[in-house]
């Protein structure tokens, strides 16, 4: 019987879960029954070789990237109010009711009060309707819709490009769901456009805002985001389209070569990689651009890739 | 903000009252990492959570920044996949700040930000065991298939490859057995092998009584340990 207690409590013994008194009780018993001391050992033997395969830490890249995008999810998104909670938790509202009733007579009545004039508030601005914005593409001038405000804009739904035009329509969502249509240029494009390249949750939209917006890399901006979206997009599809955005800058712009060079050192995907190995081959010369490719030839996973840098290597006169 | 300013986490409130604990008891787990004990951090936290409850989303970035790189790491490892993982933390935090209103210092922030945590991991856990792709395969942030178990395996390279090569074994035993779980089951063993929580705060994040904690804990266990012996 005691045998049966002990050994149902060895495991919580050797996590450190047991009251002293309990912890005293196991430690007589195992020193004088050598079955249950075996079952200590094995216990122990479970607990170290599972400890033995400690969990990796997230990487640093996947935190920051976490971070980042929780921010701008933040930026977009208001904090529950207090009255929020007494409707949203019944259970807590009936037991302030039974606890305290002139303060639950309070809360209620704040409570109630404040429902109705958000309420009232949100139907007057917003009339609970979907409202159609357009902008005339000529003038850029902006009509029914008004001007874009960046940060009501809860998601962007679609980009669409006319084909053979420089026309976009861009579906956005703030409380409703909205639509612009634009030329290219247009400023009220353009920020859309921004956002959906950095916040969408939707890789076929960013896909497409990136795409749209490989046109005009030469607005820095643009090139800002599609530096952003190699760096940080999830979908190699959304990085490669970025890459290609971007490859008119790798000479002339030092932060671009940069970028991709740490895309060719860090992207998780082959396919990206190869592209990035691509577009920096014409400045093979360059020492930062000779140093990746000397640690690429070394350690890529990818065969192929080792073989081209080192391919490359060899084609670049040693300087030294 | 630099990449390299993400690097140091700071355990606060429960987890290094936990941690303390367990040095004192003198069986510290080996797999609980991260040593800085803040003394004092509860209270910053409090002052944090009230501003940030005003309506202050500067505060509640700092409170983000106390807990969020064990919650990526507990999500890492429960989901196995990045970008799950990256899913988990992201409705996490939004939910909390989206309901920060209704938190009412009746337990710790911790304590709290990682029952909405696991509820979602187990949200998760279930809904794979469900649709039964089980095939330890993953998709990583890439969008490229990578093996779940793996996971276990990478953590330490050594100079001896043929030690690697055992380690790498056990490891993928290891992931097998710990698949083989039930969601609440992995969960508790989670919480409290690899992330060293007492039985009672693990009851108390999964709104259970320590007991069950304790039962669920055994029951875990005797699996795992079945599992491994059969694969021996």
């Amino acid at each position: 019987m005691k045998c049966d207690w002990v050994r149902q409590n060895i495991l919580f013994y050797v996590y450190s879960e047991l009251e002293d008194d309990a912890r005293y009780e196991v430690e007589q018993h195992l020193a004088r029954c050598p079955e249950c001391a075996v079952e200590l050992k094995a216990t122990r033997k479970f607990h170290a070789t599972l400890s033995d395969m400690p969990v990796a830490d997230p990487s640093p890249n996947l935190l920051a990237a976490s971070r980042m995008r929780l921010q701008e999810a933040l930026e977009t998104t208001r904090p529950g109010a207090f009255w929020q909670r007494l409707i949203l938790e019944p259970a807590l509202w009936l037991r302030q009711v039974r606890l305290a009733p002139a303060l639950a007579a309070a809360i209620f009545i704040v409570g109630f009060g404040g429902g109705i004039a958000t309420t009232y508030n949100y139907v007057g601005r917003d009339g609970g309707a979907v409202t159609t914005g357009s902008i005339v593409p000529t003038g850029g001038t902006p009509s029914v819709g008004g001007t874009v405000d960046s940060s009501a804009i809860t998601g962007i739904r679609s980009v669409t490009q006319e084909p053979g035009s420089n026309q976009v329509t861009i579906k956005y969502d703030t409380i409703s769901t909205q639509e612009k249509q634009g030329s290219l240029n247009d400023q009220e494009i353009q920020k859309l456009l921004l956002f959906a390249a950095r916040n969408n949750y939707n890789s076929g939209v960013r896909m497409d805002s990136v795409d749209v917006l490989t046109q005009t890399p030469s607005d820095t901006r643009v090139r800002e985001a599609l530096m952003y979206a190699l760096q940080n997009d999830t979908n190699p599809g959304v990085r490669l389209k970025a890459l290609d955005g971007l490859s008119g800058f790798v000479k002339q712009d030092p932060q671009v070569r940069d970028g991709v060079l740490r895309a060719l050192l860090s992207d998780s995907n082959s396919g990206v990689r190869m592209q990035a190995l691509r577009l920096v081959e014409p400045m093979k010369a360059d020492s930062n651009v000779r140093a990746v490719l000397t640690k690429l030839a070394e350690t890529d996973q990818n065969v192929s890739i080792r073989s081209q840098a080192r391919a490359m290597l060899a084609q670049v006169p040693e300087m030294d | 903000m630099p990449a390299d300013s993400f690097a140091v986490a700071i355990p606060v409130g429960e987890i290094s009252r936990h941690r303390r604990a367990e040095q004192d008891s003198g069986n510290r787990n080996p797999t609980v990492r991260g040593s800085l004990a803040a003394q004092g951090n509860r209270i910053d936290d409090t002052s944090l959570i009230r501003e940030a409850q005003q309506g202050n989303r500067a505060a509640f970035e700092v409170l983000v920044r106390h807990y969020d790189q064990s919650v990526l790491r507990l999500a890492l490892h429960l989901t196995g996949s990045e970008s799950d993982a990256q899913d988990v933390y992201q409705e996490a935090f939004l939910k909390a700040y989206k309901n920060l209103g209704s938190f009412r210092f009746e337990c710790s922030f911790y304590t709290w930000i990682y029952r909405i945590v696991t509820n979602l991991c187990l949200d998760h856990l279930r809904k794979r065991n469900v649709r039964k792709e089980d095939a330890p395969v993953a998709i990583d942030a890439s969008g490229e298939e990578y093996s779940r178990i793996e996971q276990f395996a990478d953590a330490r390279a050594g100079a001896n490859p043929e030690r690697d090569l055992m380690r790498r074994e056990l490891g993928r035993k290891i992931g097998v057995a710990l698949e083989a779980l039930t969601p609440r089951e992995r969960m508790v063993f989670e919480l409290k092998h690899y992330h060293g929580l007492k039985l009672r705060t693990v009851g108390e994040m999964l709104n259970t009584t320590e007991e069950t904690a304790k039962n669920t804990l055994f029951r875990a266990t005797q699996k795992l340990r079945a599992a491994l012996a059969e694969m021996r």
